[in-house]
């Protein structure tokens, strides 16, 4: 599986940095960043980063047909978060946990994980997904 | 009239310039500090009974588990969370850090750094040096000490120093039983700021083939017997006491010694050949647990004992790195230390999360089975 560069390394901040947009009108955050509030439709947007937020489960989803490329990720489990501060609703992949230990309300954080992985000679695609606190898993 | 004139001079030399007095190192200290170890553990049994190894051959290491970096981790990732860590404690701009510098023997790419990488995620890019160190398990501990020269002449404010490996091992080499998965970061500054300080540092290298990976090799090979006498005693050694002639410190000045750990054996016997007592290297020996995370062996251990060491207390820093080489750092901490400690999580809160899994689970995530991709 080929990812086009441009798209890849113009998205790496967001990726990285989990950066979100702000509404400066009704105070709503959307990820990914828009210019545009999805929410309002203002155009008074300023950007956040959620890197540093903690989140919580909303729901989540166990993918056993993995698709070319995420076979050695399987199951991929993707899940829907809300960050507890901005109440932004990110989809991300859910690591370091197996489907038996996740539950609705789960408190996570964000970590840097490979996301993408072009086999053996193309690039790897870095980018944020989520783990259950690292203390609630001692 | 002489004496007095001459006493005029040491005073005024010891006191008003004592800064010029200094060793390069005294002016610069470890402003913030940060590991990381994957949750996957498997037992050392789990590979001898697949392996069909000496079921003794754990004790004799003196290592239990070892940690496994997911299939979805790395050394860049790894790296990530230590760094993260770390500036955690050093509460600094990320802006104002000017060199990222990453210790590893296991980057992802060949060719294409690991460092910006690093740098772009936490948001230290553009204006920094970024680049990968390589020197076996040595790598990052070369990069700290060449760290120190760059943060005491000016030249940059924060130097970010980081050690991390997924080590890899040929399947059912003996290698296997202990090569594992941490990261290890750290901010160097100047003394005023750091949580502990240096006073000193020596390195000794030499050409000695221990250990080594070639181009198209996917695994490492190594000497059996000769990673040890010719290379990790003799280098450590060789290290720790052009220390001890350059300052005149001796084993007892020190409160802790944390050597390279590449099993639970190697360190207590080099602390015994230098005159170290068990007791000192205990509280930084972590490869028990975890395995050998080569370039963040010994600076795990460091990070230990700084999430627990009182003001004043003095730390003995050796790493190795096999080919062959190895540093000595005598590290003094400062009170800054108890303000800084709780700012990150500590190495222990990662010890103690672990999940165990399979060697299938393990040959998966660490990518020993060959798929067409």
């Amino acid at each position: 599986m080929r990812i086009s560069i441009p798209p890849s390394w113009r998205t790496r901040i967001y990726r990285y940095r989990l950066t979100a947009t702000k509404c400066k009108k009704c105070g709503r955050a959307a990820y990914p960043p828009s210019n545009i509030c999805r929410y309002c439709g203002s155009k008074e947007v300023e950007f956040i980063d959620l890197i540093d937020e903690k989140a919580r489960l909303i729901t989540w989803t166990i993918i056993y047909s993995a698709m070319e490329g995420f076979e050695e990720k399987r199951p991929v489990v993707l899940g829907i978060l809300e960050t507890i501060n901005t109440k932004a609703r990110v989809m991300a992949p859910l690591t370091d946990t197996t489907p038996e230990e996740l539950r609705v309300g789960l408190m996570m954080e964000p970590v840097l994980r490979r996301i993408i992985n072009e086999g053996g000679h193309g690039l790897i695609h870095y980018g944020v997904s989520y783990r259950p606190l690292l203390k609630s898993t001692s | 009239m002489i004496i007095q004139l001459l006493r005029f001079i040491y005073s005024l030399l010891n006191n008003s310039f004592k800064v010029l007095l200094l060793l390069p190192e005294e002016n610069t200290g470890i402003v913030g500090w940060g590991s990381y170890v994957p949750r996957w553990r498997i037992t050392l049994k789990e590979i001898v009974e697949t392996w069909g190894f000496n079921p003794e051959q754990p004790k004799e290491l003196r290592v239990v588990e070892k940690s496994v970096a997911g299939v979805d981790e790395d050394a860049v990732t790894m790296a990530w969370e230590a760094a993260r860590n770390a500036l955690a404690r050093a509460g600094v701009n990320p802006k104002e850090i000017g060199a990222v510098w990453f210790g590893t023997e296991s980057k992802p790419y060949a060719v294409k750094p690991s460092a910006t990488i690093i740098a772009e995620a936490l948001g230290i890019t553009p204006n920094a040096m970024a680049t990968d160190w390589e020197f076996a398990c040595r790598a990052a501990s070369e990069a700290l000490r060449t760290s120190i020269g760059v943060v005491a002449s000016g030249l940059i404010k924060y130097a970010l120093v980081i050690g991390s490996d997924t080590a890899q091992a040929n399947p059912g080499d003996v290698l296997e039983l202990t090569a594992s998965s941490a990261a290890t970061a750290l901010v160097i500054g100047r003394r005023e700021e750091a949580a502990a300080y240096f006073e000193a540092s020596a390195s000794y290298v030499t050409d000695t083939p221990d250990f080594w990976r070639r181009d198209n090799s996917r695994y490492p090979l190594h000497g059996e017997a000769f990673t040890g006498e010719p290379a990790y005693f003799k280098h450590i050694i060789g290290a720790v006491k052009a220390l001890f002639a350059k300052t005149g410190l001796k084993p007892s000045d020190f409160d802790y010694a944390v050597f390279h750990q590449p099993n639970g054996t190697f360190p207590i016997r080099v602390a015994e050949i230098l005159g170290f007592t068990k007791e000192k290297v205990i509280p930084g020996l972590v490869t028990p647990l975890i395995g050998n995370s080569y370039n963040s062996s010994a600076l795990i251990g460091l990070s230990k004992i700084l999430d627990q060491a009182a003001p004043g207390q003095r730390i003995l820093l050796a790493p190795f790195g096999s080919g062959a080489g190895s540093d000595a750092f005598s590290i003094v901490v400062t009170d800054k230390v108890m303000e800084k400690r709780d700012k990150a999580p500590k190495v222990e809160d990662y010890l103690n999360r672990k999940q165990l899994i399979s060697y299938a689970l393990y040959a998966k995530y660490r990518r020993l089975i060959n798929r067409i991709d």
